[in-house]
C-alpha cells in the first residue's frame, strides 16, 4: 500500500504538471482538492484519465471523484480495490 | 437603429428558415446517433447537419476537396441570408462579414494529421473562403471565442454601424463537428449519451450540434434606401466575462448577469419588458445552475418565459449565438415560444423553462445568450420592428489614446512578475507570454484590472490543439488530456489575463490571419469611443516567432497619443508583412 501511495503521487505529479513538487510534499492525507493542495476541477478530470490509464478504473461521473479523490489515502485504497491493472 | 433584413441557417432541424421553423413548430429534434462524423465513440448522439460534405459541394457546385465543412454550413447559411436581404455583389462591396469560428478547418486538418505535424487550421481562412464565394467584401473579420463566437461577432457588426463605420454587416458563425472537439467535450465529461436535457434535475451534459446562421444587419435608413422590409430590430448588446474559471461557470453567474445587464441597458428595457429568453441552457449540471442563478438576479419575481433549443438544435459550439438569434427572429415573426425538449422535473433552485411550444405570443422584446469558455458571454436582445423609425441619436464618440505597448521581448528580469506555481504548470509559452506581459503593461500603467480585454492571435493556442491532436494520433481517441483541450480555445489568452486580473468587463477575440491585430484595434476603439470602457488591453500573440505585444488605450490622453487609423496601419505593420 506505501509503495503504491508513493507511485500515485510520482504518477500525479507528472499528470497534474506539478513540477515544483516532489512526492515528499504531499501529504497522505491532506486535501487534494480546495485548501490543501489546490487542485481544481479539470485536475479532477486529469485524475480520471490517470485511473484508467494505469490501473485500468473507468469512472463514468466525475461527480464520482469527489469522495475517490480526497486525500491520497482516499484514492489509494480505491486503487487498491477496483483496479484492473 | 439596427435593423435585421435578412437571415440565414443550417441545422441539424433543418436548412434554411422554413425547414427551421416547421421544426421548431413541431417540437422536433436533430439529435440523433452520429452518421457524419469519424469517431469511434457512437454511443454520444449528435446534432448533425443531415447532409455529407458531397452533397453540400454539389449544391455550391465546389469542387475543391479539402473544403471543410465550416466553410459548406457557412456558405449555405450566408447565401440564405444575403438572398434574404436582396443584397446584390455591389451592396456586399461596402459591407462587413464577421464570422465566429473556433474549430475552422480542424475536420480536414485532424483527418491528415501525424504526430508532429504543426498544421493546426485557420479561422480567418475559413470566414475568407467563405466571403470569397460571394465576391469581394468591405472588410472581413472573425471572432473566435468559443461557443460565444457568433453572438461576438453580431455584436461588433452592431457596434461597427452604430458607431457609423459601416451601414451594412452580416454577422453569425459557423461549426462543423470535429473528431477534435468531441473528443475535447468527451475528456470535460460533458456530453451526454441521451438526448440532453437542459433545465432538467436529471440533465447530465450535452449533446454537440453543428450549424452555421447568418443575420444581415443595416441601419433602417440603408433597408429604407435598398426598400427592403425590416424583420426585427437588434435593440441590445452586451458582452462581459465571468472571469472565474476556463471551464466552469460561476455558482453566482457574474459574466452572465453583466451580459445580460449591459444588453439591456443598450436597449435602454427595464427586465420586464423581455418576453422571452432563448437561454445558453446546454444542459449540463454546470452552466444550467449557474445561468438559472444569473437569470434570477437579472429579472428577479419578473422572470419572463425561458427556454433552451439546444434540446433540439445540439450545442453549435461557435455558431450558437447566430442559430438562437435566428430562432429568436423566427419567434418573433411567427408568435410563438419554441419548447425545451425533454425536461420534466425541476432543478434544484433551478427554473422551470417553457417546455411545450407556446403559440399565439406575441413576443416585443427577447433576449438570446451565448456564453463561451473562459466565461467569454454575450446577450444580445431582438425587438419587434415598429416602424416608428426612431433613431437612437449616436452620442458624440470619444478620443482613444494610445498610452503603451509592451513586448515581451523587451522585458527585464527585474521587472518580470512571479506566476504562482500552481497557475503557471499549465501553461503553454504563449500563455505564460501573454499573461506576464500585460501583467507589465498594468503594472506601469497603475490599472489593476482593465475595463476590456481584447485579443488578436492568427493562430491562438497551437501548442496545446497539437498535443490534443497527437494523443488523439497515438491513443486513438481515448485517454486523452482535458487540460490541453481546455487550453486549445482562441479566448484561452483572453480569459487567461481576465482571469488573473479579475476583470469582469468586455473580453473578445480576433483570429482572422494577418488582420486580427487591425480588427481588434477598431474593436478597442469602439468599446471606448462609445463609452462601454474607459480603457482597454490589446494583446497581439501568436506563437510563431514568439510575437507577443500589448497595448493601453485609454479615454484620457495627450494630442500626441491619439490612436488614428494611421498609427494603426503603423502599429499593425510590422505583423501584417
Amino acid at each position: 500500500m506505501n509503495t503504491l501511495k508513493e507511485t500515485l503521487k510520482a504518477q500525479i505529479i507528472e499528470a497534474l504538471s506539478l513540477e515544483e513538487m516532489a512526492p515528499a510534499d504531499i501529504d497522505n492525507s491532506a486535501p487534494l482538492f480546495g485548501e490543501g493542495l489546490g487542485l481544481d476541477s479539470i485536475d479532477a478530470l486529469e485524475l480520471i484519465v490517470l485511473m484508467e490509464k494505469e490501473y485500468g478504473i473507468r469512472l463514468n461521473n466525475p461527480t464520482e471523484g469527489k469522495a475517490i479523490f480526497a486525500s491520497i489515502d482516499s484514492m489509494a485504497d480505491y486503487i487498491e480495490k477496483n483496479r484492473k491493472k | 437603429m439596427i435593423v435585421i433584413t435578412g437571415i440565414g441557417i443550417v441545422s441539424s432541424i433543418g436548412t434554411g428558415c422554413h425547414e427551421v421553423r416547421q421544426a421548431l413548430l413541431e417540437e422536433r429534434e436533430g439529435i440523433a446517433p452520429v452518421r457524419h462524423l469519424r469517431t469511434i465513440h457512437k454511443d454520444y448522439p449528435a446534432g448533425e447537419v443531415d447532409m455529407s460534405n458531397e452533397q453540400m459541394k454539389a449544391m455550391l457546385g465546389i469542387e475543391n476537396k479539402e473544403t471543410s465543412r465550416t466553410v459548406l454550413l457557412g456558405i449555405l447559411a450566408l447565401g440564405e441570408a444575403i438572398n434574404h436581404a436582396g443584397l446584390t455583389k455591389h451592396d456586399i462591396q461596402t459591407a462587413a462579414l464577421i464570422s465566429g469560428t473556433t474549430v475552422a478547418d480542424m475536420d480536414i486538418v485532424e483527418l491528415q494529421h501525424k504526430v508532429g505535424d504543426t498544421e493546426t487550421g485557420d479561422c480567418g481562412e475559413t470566414t475568407q473562403r467563405m466571403a470569397d464565394y460571394f465576391g469581394s467584401w468591405g472588410a472581413t473579420t472573425t471572432c473566435s471565442t468559443a461557443c460565444s463566437s457568433a453572438a461576438n461577432s453580431i455584436l461588433v457588426g452592431a457596434n461597427l454601424i452604430s458607431s457609423g463605420r459601416f451601414e451594412r454587416v452580416v454577422a453569425g458563425g459557423s461549426e462543423c463537428l470535429s473528431r477534435f472537439h468531441f473528443n475535447g467535450f468527451r475528456t470535460l465529461m460533458i456530453l451526454d449519451k441521451e438526448p440532453c436535457r437542459p433545465f432538467d434535475a436529471s440533465r447530465a451534459g450535452l449533446n454537440l450540434g453543428e450549424g452555421a446562421a447568418f443575420l444581415v444587419m443595416e441601419t433602417l435608413e440603408s433597408a429604407r434606401q435598398r426598400g427592403v422590409k425590416p424583420l426585427a430590430v437588434l435593440s441590445g448588446w452586451g458582452n462581459a466575462c465571468d472571469a472565474f474559471h476556463q471551464t466552469a461557470s460561476s455558482a453566482n453567474g457574474d459574466g452572465a448577469c453583466l451580459s445580460m445587464t449591459k444588453a439591456l441597458s443598450v436597449a435602454g428595457l427595464k427586465p420586464d419588458a423581455i418576453d422571452y429568453v432563448n437561454a445558453h441552457g446546454t444542459g449540463t449540471p454546470n452552466n444550467d445552475a449557474s445561468e438559472s442563478e444569473a437569470l434570477r438576479r437579472v429579472f428577479g419575481k419578473c422572470m419572463p418565459p425561458v427556454s433552451s433549443t439546444k434540446a433540439m438544435t445540439g450545442h453549435t459550439t461557435s455558431a450558437s449565438g447566430s442559430i438562437e438569434a435566428v430562432i429568436c427572429l423566427l419567434a418573433i415573426e411567427g408568435r410563438f415560444i419554441p419548447p425545451t425538449l425533454h425536461w420534466s422535473v425541476p432543478m434544484e433552485d433551478g427554473l422551470e423553462p417553457v417546455s411545450k411550444l407556446q403559440t399565439n405570443r406575441r413576443l416585443k422584446h427577447v433576449l438570446c445568450n451565448s456564453f463561451g469558455f473562459g466565461g467569454n458571454d454575450t446577450s444580445l436582445v431582438f425587438s419587434e420592428f415598429d416602424n416608428s423609425g426612431r433613431q437612437g441619436e449616436p452620442s458624440a464618440a470619444r478620443q482613444v489614446y494610445l498610452k503603451t505597448a509592451v513586448r515581451y521581448a523587451d522585458i527585464q528580469a527585474d521587472e518580470m512578475p512571479k506566476i504562482p506555481p500552481m497557475i503557471a504548470r499549465r501553461l503553454s509559452a504563449i500563455l505564460k507570454r501573454a499573461l506576464l506581459t500585460s501583467l507589465v503593461l498594468l503594472q506601469r500603467t497603475g490599472v489593476s484590472s482593465p475595463d476590456a480585454i481584447i485579443t488578436a492571435t492568427a493562430k491562438g493556442c497551437v501548442a496545446d490543439t497539437l498535443s490534443f491532436l497527437d494523443d488523439i494520433s497515438l491513443n486513438g481517441e481515448q485517454l486523452l488530456k482535458p487540460t490541453h483541450f481546455m487550453q486549445s480555445t482562441h479566448n484561452t489568452i483572453g480569459s487567461l489575463i481576465a482571469i488573473h486580473t479579475h476583470s469582469h468587463g468586455y473580453n473578445n477575440t480576433f483570429s482572422h490571419g494577418a488582420e486580427s491585430l487591425a480588427s481588434a484595434l477598431v474593436d478597442a476603439r469602439m468599446q471606448i469611443e462609445i463609452g462601454h470602457a474607459k480603457n482597454a488591453l490589446v494583446g497581439l500573440h501568436d506563437e510563431q516567432n514568439e510575437i507577443c505585444t500589448v497595448m493601453f488605450l485609454s479615454d484620457e490622453g495627450t494630442v500626441s497619443e491619439l490612436l488614428n487609423d494611421k498609427k494603426i496601419k503603423t502599429l499593425c505593420g510590422d505583423y501584417c508583412h
